[in-house]
């Protein structure tokens, strides 16, 4: 159960490519912060089983991929029950993006787990970034998952360890109080703000100190605020390229995970947020938690 | 009158299969999709008996099970446990739940594991049933 006496919700998306069990074995660390039921969700894209000119709907592949997910999730689910937990499992025909919407609405879940589903980049250019989309449309927080770390080790528990990346946006404060529900599960977090070159184009040396004191200053505040809950924190401030300079961070302080907020509903900041948090979730090499600015804090 | 059996799976495959058995043998089928669709049914409808699926959406078969089994007025309502999951795992789970600070519950009166012979499973419900 979490503090609020909950049992919280995991809604985990494989494809049976990225994400395998290891992957959701990484994350039972969660249950320290309540999270006891895990909900499998496996969707069967169409175009797979689509009707085909001459042979029609492909009835019998559907159930040849149907039942193949089942037996990896009946293995999988008999680990977790045997743990104790509740287990849940989906096998699906059809959009996969429409049916992870649907099922976190459904299983009413508190936190997504997917690995990084990337369109053919033609397809892309016209329909947008699947991850993007699914920030857009949910408002539940979205781990994108990547299990292996740079090294090549197994991250054992990514929640350990994250790297929160603020650029004082009501997002970043939703980032904010969602990581604090998690006490149990961090041991410590290193809290960031990238600035971006332009923000010292002042000549004044005494200019250019007062904005990283300012800075300096709302970081600290954050760091008190996880310390409170008894989490260890340390702030540090970067310049440069936002994605390329929290990429830097987290391999430099040893982070298991990189975690922001992402904007909801307004289109102009989306833009730049919405890319930050795609390429992020698409490209780097550490899990990428986002959370959406118009979640409901489950736990506050 | 016909006897009240519930199924409670998510598979409409075996939805259609077990309704078959139940027609068959004279019994009124129950159909629910879930635990939580299933326990609100088995305390709406008061069946002589409930075949259980373990790996459902919403509330797995375990925690329905559980449920049932703490609730004075449905605790003697015979249950099958028809699935996939082994039975060594619905008793460990249920061993788990135990102690996590919960009651023990008892073993059901049946467990299957899927696939089942209709007449099988025919005979199960007949010997709980009567």
């Amino acid at each position: 159960m979490g503090r609020d006496g909950k049992m919280k919700k995991m809604l985990f998306v494989t494809q049976f490519d990225e994400l395998w069990f290891d992957a959701l074995q990484s994350l039972m660390d969660l249950r320290k912060a309540g999270f006891n039921h895990v909900v499998f969700l496996h969707v069967i894209e169409r175009d797979k089983v689509a009707m085909r000119r001459g042979k029609g709907y492909l009835k019998d592949e559907e159930v040849r991929l149907r039942e193949m997910a089942n037996v990896r999730f009946i293995d999988w689910a008999e680990e977790l029950f045997e743990q104790g937990m509740e287990v849940g499992a989906y096998i699906i025909v059809g959009d996969i993006l429409a049916k992870i919407i649907s099922t976190a609405e459904e299983e009413d879940v508190d936190l997504i787990v997917t690995g990084r589903h990337r369109r053919p980049k033609l397809e892309e250019l016209y329909a947008g970034s699947e991850t993007l989309e699914l920030l857009r449309r949910t408002s539940t927080p979205v781990l994108v998952h990547k299990y292996m770390l740079p090294s090549g080790k197994i991250n054992e528990k990514p929640f350990e360890r994250p790297l929160l990346a603020l650029d004082w946006s009501a997002a970043s404060d939703n980032a904010v109080e969602y990581l604090l529900t998690f006490s149990d599960v961090i041991s410590k977090v290193v809290v960031i703000h990238v600035a971006s070159e332009k923000t010292f184009k002042s000549d004044s040396a005494m200019e250019i100190q007062a904005i990283r004191k300012e800075n300096k200053q709302k970081l600290e505040k954050v760091c008190d605020a996880f310390r409170a809950v008894g989490i260890e924190a340390d702030s540090h401030l970067y310049i440069g390229n936002t994605c390329e300079q929290i990429e830097k961070a987290a391999q430099e302080r040893e982070a298991t995970m990189i975690v922001g907020g992402t904007t909801g509903s307004k289109p102009l900041k989306e833009i730049f947020l919405g890319s930050v948090a795609k390429k992020l979730a698409e490209r780097s090499a550490f899990p990428t938690l986002l959370i959406p600015a118009n979640r409901e804090v489950v736990d506050s | 009158m016909a006897k009240k059996i519930l199924t409670v799976d998510d598979d409409p495959d075996i939805i259609a299969f077990v309704k078959t058995v139940l027609e068959e043998n004279g019994y009124l089928p129950l159909v629910a999709r879930n635990g939580e669709a299933g326990l609100a049914m088995v305390r709406e409808e008061k069946p002589a008996l409930v075949i259980l699926d373990v790996l459902m959406p919403k509330q797995s078969g375990i925690r329905m099970y559980r449920e049932m089994k703490f609730d004075e007025d449905l605790k003697d309502i015979p249950v099958v446990v028809l699935s996939g999951i082994a039975k060594r795992t619905f008793l460990r789970s249920q061993e788990a739940l135990t102690e996590f600070g919960d009651d023990p519950v008892p073993e059901p009166e049946a467990y299957i594991e899927k696939p089942v012979e209709p007449e099988e499973l025919a005979e199960v419900i007949k010997k709980l049933v009567s």
